[in-house]
């Protein structure tokens, strides 16, 4: 179909303004990108496209006399952002309308849109502005008037209308009548899916707020012993008295390592709460330093990581139960992998605890 | 003390032999330096033949490590004697690097 006057006359000048559309585009998604990393925000993606020639013709062709110029297209440049959870597209809404100037009268919160017996998954599209404050190029002042669409939708709002587009289908309302159950029950799935996400996301943050003022407040028996307490607990530093101890053997400089490792060892040791393992440290610090002595004492090595003093405790721990060399062995293979240095470590560690009257 | 760096199957592999004592540490350290200029490989440090490692020599590896890590790498110990690996063991270093 060839186009009119009128159409051709707006092509011309989109043709005209590409590069300032180009330009528009890289600062408008470094703006969001920069802020975003300023805010240790993380998003799933930011995609942005300028409108292609091809399409802007079949726009024209259909709908050529709604416009009376390239100006009231506002959606030659889109930029899209894609968040993890649902809940998240509105805080990236208020991102947007910090940083940019929402046209609000073109604005539609395309979520709310949806009536009660439709289906479908959409997003929220903004349409701005630049704002000067934002960025300003005296020799292209176009880029603070150009009007680019904003879309933001979650990752399952993503997956559904690329499934709905690859089905060839740009809305709801085409869907074949007898598909249209099947596209229903689909939404209604994917819609709970997000908010479930959402939800257990805030019930993980919020058990986890609950675990680290238990920690914090010393109520060690009521913290049951899994990866997040653990973590909690290790960053009050509950050994650092027990390494600053060894690491006077030989005035040794501290490395501090990561305790983590050490998690999988004392779920070995069946630690069931944060308790049993100040218990653990409380009643065998002293054999734990003792084996230092003996280990340290005279070599000269002076710089220790400070995993050694809960690796000498649980060494202590797995003697004082009476797990012998086979109890070391499993906690060097539970650290390590299987291999023969942990079978030859066992043996001397053993033999080293003797000595000291650890066992 | 002797170094060698050479590259293996897209690693780097320094091979030492001898005592790394205190001594020994700033010229191994030299020698070894040209792994801090690594990127993107892993590194492998093979200690088939060392008999011994200070301290000095304990903070020269964890120097790479370091170093290593920061640009996304690994660092593996190869071929480790007892009387080394006791070392490393005592020390906690044992818990620092990944052995193969």
């Amino acid at each position: 179909m060839k186009l009119d006057m009128h159409c051709e006359m707006i092509l011309d000048k989109y043709r005209k303004k590409l590069p300032v559309f180009e330009k528009l585009r890289s600062i408008v998604t470094e703006r969001l990108q920069q802020y975003l990393d300023e805010n240790h925000i993380i998003v799933a993606g930011i995609d942005s496209r300028i409108k292609t020639e091809q399409s802007l013709t079949g726009k024209l062709e259909l709908k050529g006399y709604k416009y009376h110029s390239l100006d009231d297209i506002t959606d030659i440049l889109g930029v899209r952002i894609i968040t993890f959870f649902s809940d998240e597209v509105d805080v990236i809404a208020a991102i947007a309308e910090k940083l940019f100037e929402i046209d609000w009268d073109n604005t539609v919160d395309k979520r709310k849109m949806l009536e009660i017996d439709r289906f479908g998954y959409m997003s929220l599209h903004y349409i701005c502005r630049l704002p000067k404050t934002l960025y300003e190029d005296p020799a292209m002042p176009e880029l603070n008037e150009i009007r680019f669409e904003l879309q933001m939708r979650s990752t399952l709002q993503h997956v559904w209308a690329n499934m709905q587009h690859d089905m060839g289908y740009k809305t709801d309302v085409e869907i074949p009548r007898e598909y249209q159950r099947s596209m229903t029950r689909l939404a209604g799935i994917l819609e709970l899916a997000d908010e479930q996400f959402s939800q257990i996301r805030k019930d993980i943050t919020e058990y986890r707020r609950k675990v680290q003022s238990l920690v914090a407040s010393g109520n060690f028996d009521e913290v049951p012993f899994n990866g997040d307490t653990f973590r909690s607990f290790i960053a009050l530093n509950p050994f650092r008295r027990l390494v600053d101890k060894m690491a006077n053997i030989n005035h040794a400089e501290v490395y501090d390592d990561s305790l983590m490792p050490y998690f999988n060892v004392l779920l070995l040791l069946k630690m069931e709460t944060i308790g049993d393992v100040v218990r653990m440290r409380n009643d065998y610090s002293d054999s734990a330093y003792q084996l230092a002595l003996v280990q340290l004492a005279g070599t000269g090595l002076d710089i220790l990581a400070s995993s050694i003093a809960l690796q000498n405790l649980c060494i202590v721990y797995i003697l004082k139960k009476g797990f012998g060399e086979a109890g070391l062995v499993r906690m060097f293979d539970t650290l390590y992998g299987k291999n023969d240095y942990n079978v030859q470590s066992a043996e001397r560690i053993f033999k080293q605890a003797h000595r000291v009257n650890i066992i | 003390m002797k170094t060698t760096i050479q590259e293996q199957d897209g690693k780097m592999v320094a091979i030492l032999a001898g005592s790394l004592d205190t001594a020994a540490a700033p010229e191994t350290e030299k020698a070894m330096s040209p792994l801090n200029d690594v990127e993107g490989k892993d590194i492998i440090i093979d200690c088939t033949e060392l008999e011994y490692i200070s301290s000095a020599g304990l903070r020269i590896f964890l120097g790479i490590l370091q170093n290593v890590e920061e640009k996304g790498g690994h660092v593996y110990i190869k071929g480790i004697n007892e009387n080394v690996r006791t070392i490393f063991t005592i020390t906690g270093f044992s818990n620092i690097f990944k052995f193969m």
